[in-house]
């Protein structure tokens, strides 16, 4: 924003001086709010006796690896660890509803945005309605279905029900993006000779890279947070995911706080380094000059 | 590192461009049914798999949810595969319970805080974004995306630490600006409990809004600002009659969608009750809905409660989405 006019208004000698003022607000709520974030980090590098002190230090003075040694040994007074089993459950599942989501998705939003097809305004009609319906509600039935299915304990009820839930979202998404790439970019290889489907695959498929990749981080967050759906389906402690094996460290008496928060850590921060480094890509605009005029 | 523009979440398109569709496409209307039927049989097929799941985990469900509510399923029930129909009974025992109508104002205050406090806390961090600097606004904006990315699960189970009673910092912090928090429990009393718990949604919620916010309030064009300015408008006139008439649309739509997750918060209520949520004397309806299901193992009164859910978020939301539908928000998207 360049200089006299900002986006509220024009810039007065007034607003000028307040500059400052703004600044320190800026950066104020900038430490209160990635503080819990820091806090996170913070205590998970902490030995137990610095973390259960009646003055907390705001730096691992004592800076130790312990929780996460503790946090991955954790055995949620069963007896056995089950960290990697949820761990790689919690991988495996939502890896594959992303990718389940992000085909399905991908091939809907393409056959809406490209073809004359009867009824696509009432399907989007109904996926904006789908929208509105809450996932927490349709936990019972969902449950009592899967039931049906013999499909609790199973990594393909979960599968099954993540890649559903972000669906949605996911095809709503990529049908902006699809409707932004300009259909002459197909119709010209599609000139040239290549099929339909060639045109899809060549030509659509890697200008929509930066689209398909941000509703993929979208639908991975959403599935890799889900507690409610693993709690209900998954019964057996070796299928869960990992934020109902966080859930198991808080039912314990005398929390473990060091590693619960190492827990913590090991589970959000994947994802938020993920999410970070993503970020950058979405925005870069790749189809912006594919076509002049 | 940049702001995400508002088309990466929600893609808006103003005008739809010339031929997306192939020409000869457009006559098919007057060809034979067995040719049109041939052309949609592609674009049906890719559709297909989408439009299976959604009916195998959403719609079919959805209406097994209101069939549910209607019977009598408990666990004998549900290992036997009988149905057994029980009319009216599972909301005569929900309307007749004494938690009823606090439980559904206590929701109404509950998403009425959360909401308000995002949209009014979220709106103001845009403007902020909008008045500092471009470093200083990369360095927020990087602090807003990691608390966007951090999954709620975690987050909540952090904000629990945050507030511990003995060594949670929150306490050392205030005991030592000179309150006397030592010892101090935050979570044994209703209104304490459910202001941490709003907080920390609030907390998760307002980098979405921030960043959605402060891309809606660049996009405004700047001659109208230059405009108003040359007209002898001043600061506070141009906000409220130009910048706000501009950014209604995408603020009425974060509205909607903040009142549709805040009620049906499950994670943070949940893990900051440490699964008890009884402590919380009367429970928003969402989580009410899965404690009758999974705990009491009362399937068809949680259901009850989850229809009862779903009808109170259509009252609300429905008069916003006719008016976003009616302003035409909608409208471009769905004229595919």
């Amino acid at each position: 924003m360049t200089a006299p006019v900002t986006m509220a208004g024009v810039r007065s000698a007034r607003y000028r001086g307040m500059t400052w003022v703004w600044r320190a607000v800026a950066i104020a709520f900038g430490m209160v709010i990635v503080f819990p974030v820091y806090w996170m980090v913070q205590s998970s590098f902490e030995p137990n006796g610095d973390i259960t002190s009646l003055k907390p230090n705001f730096f691992p003075v004592h800076f130790t690896l312990h929780d996460f040694v503790d946090a991955v040994n954790h055995t949620a007074g069963v007896g056995q660890a089950y960290f990697w089993d949820d761990a790689r459950n919690s991988l495996v599942v939502v890896t594959i509803a992303t990718l389940v989501t992000l085909l399905f998705g991908f091939l809907a939003a393409a056959a809406i945005s490209r073809f004359r097809l009867m009824g696509t305004t009432a399907f989007l009609v109904l996926i904006l309605v789908v929208q509105m319906v809450p996932g927490t509600a349709l936990i019972i039935p969902v449950f009592l279905l899967l039931n049906n299915l013999h499909l609790t304990d199973n990594y393909l009820g979960l599968i099954l029900a993540y890649s559903a839930s972000t669906l949605p979202f996911t095809i709503w998404a990529l049908k902006g993006f699809v409707g932004a790439v300009p259909y002459e970019l197909e119709e010209a290889a599609m000139v040239d000779g290549a099929s339909r489907f060639g045109a899809f695959r060549r030509i659509l498929l890697p200008l929509l890279l930066p689209g398909i990749i941000s509703a993929g981080i979208f639908a991975f967050i959403t599935a890799w947070n889900d507690f409610l759906v693993a709690d209900v389906v998954m019964q057996e402690n070796y299928h869960q995911t990992l934020p109902v094996w966080l859930f198991s460290f808080t039912t314990n008496t005398g929390t473990d706080y060091g590693g619960l928060m190492a827990g913590c850590t090991i589970m959000s921060l994947p994802v938020v380094i993920f999410f970070l480094l993503i970020q950058r890509r979405i925005v870069s605009g790749l189809t912006a000059g594919a076509v002049k005029g | 590192m940049s702001v995400p523009t508002l088309s990466d979440l929600a893609p808006v398109r103003t005008e739809r461009p010339s031929a997306p569709v192939p020409s000869h496409w457009r006559h098919a209307k007057g060809r034979s049914w067995r040719r049109v039927l041939r052309r949609q049989l592609l674009p049906v097929a890719l559709v297909l798999p989408a439009l299976g799941l959604l009916a195998l985990m959403i719609f079919y469900p959805l209406g097994r949810l209101v069939a549910t509510s209607f019977q009598n399923l408990g666990p004998f029930q549900l290992i036997s595969h009988k149905v057994v129909w029980d009319g009216l009974a599972n909301y005569r025992s929900l309307f007749t319970s004494s938690d009823l109508g606090t439980s559904v104002l206590q929701t109404f205050l509950f998403v009425l805080a959360c909401v308000g406090l995002t949209m009014t806390i979220g709106t103001g961090v845009a403007l902020l974004l909008g008045r500092i600097g471009k470093l200083l606004r990369t360095v927020v904006t990087i602090c807003m995306l990691f608390v966007w990315a951090m999954p709620t699960s975690a987050a909540s189970i952090v904000w629990t630490w945050l507030f511990q009673t003995e060594y949670g910092v929150v306490n050392y912090v205030l005991t030592s600006l000179g309150g006397n928090f030592a010892n101090h429990n935050w979570f044994n009393s209703t209104l304490p409990a459910y202001s941490i718990i709003v907080a920390n949604i609030v907390w998760g919620a307002i980098p979405f809004v921030a960043l959605m916010m402060y891309s809606a309030f660049s996009l405004v064009p700047r001659e109208l600002f230059e405009a108003a300015a040359v007209d002898g408008a001043s600061p506070a006139t141009t906000f409220l009659r130009v910048t706000l008439p501009m950014v209604r649309p995408i603020f009425v739509l974060l509205t909607v969608l903040s009142i549709i997750w805040d009620a049906n918060v499950f994670n943070q209520v949940w893990y900051l009750t440490q699964g008890n949520a009884q402590l919380l004397n009367v429970i928003p309806l969402g989580v009410w809905q899965y404690i009758e299901a999974f705990s009491s193992n009362e399937y068809g009164l949680g259901a009850a409660v989850a229809v009862l859910m779903i009808l109170l978020l259509v009252a609300v939301t429905g008069y916003y989405i006719r008016i976003m539908v009616r302003t035409g928000q909608l409208r471009t998207e769905l004229r595919a």
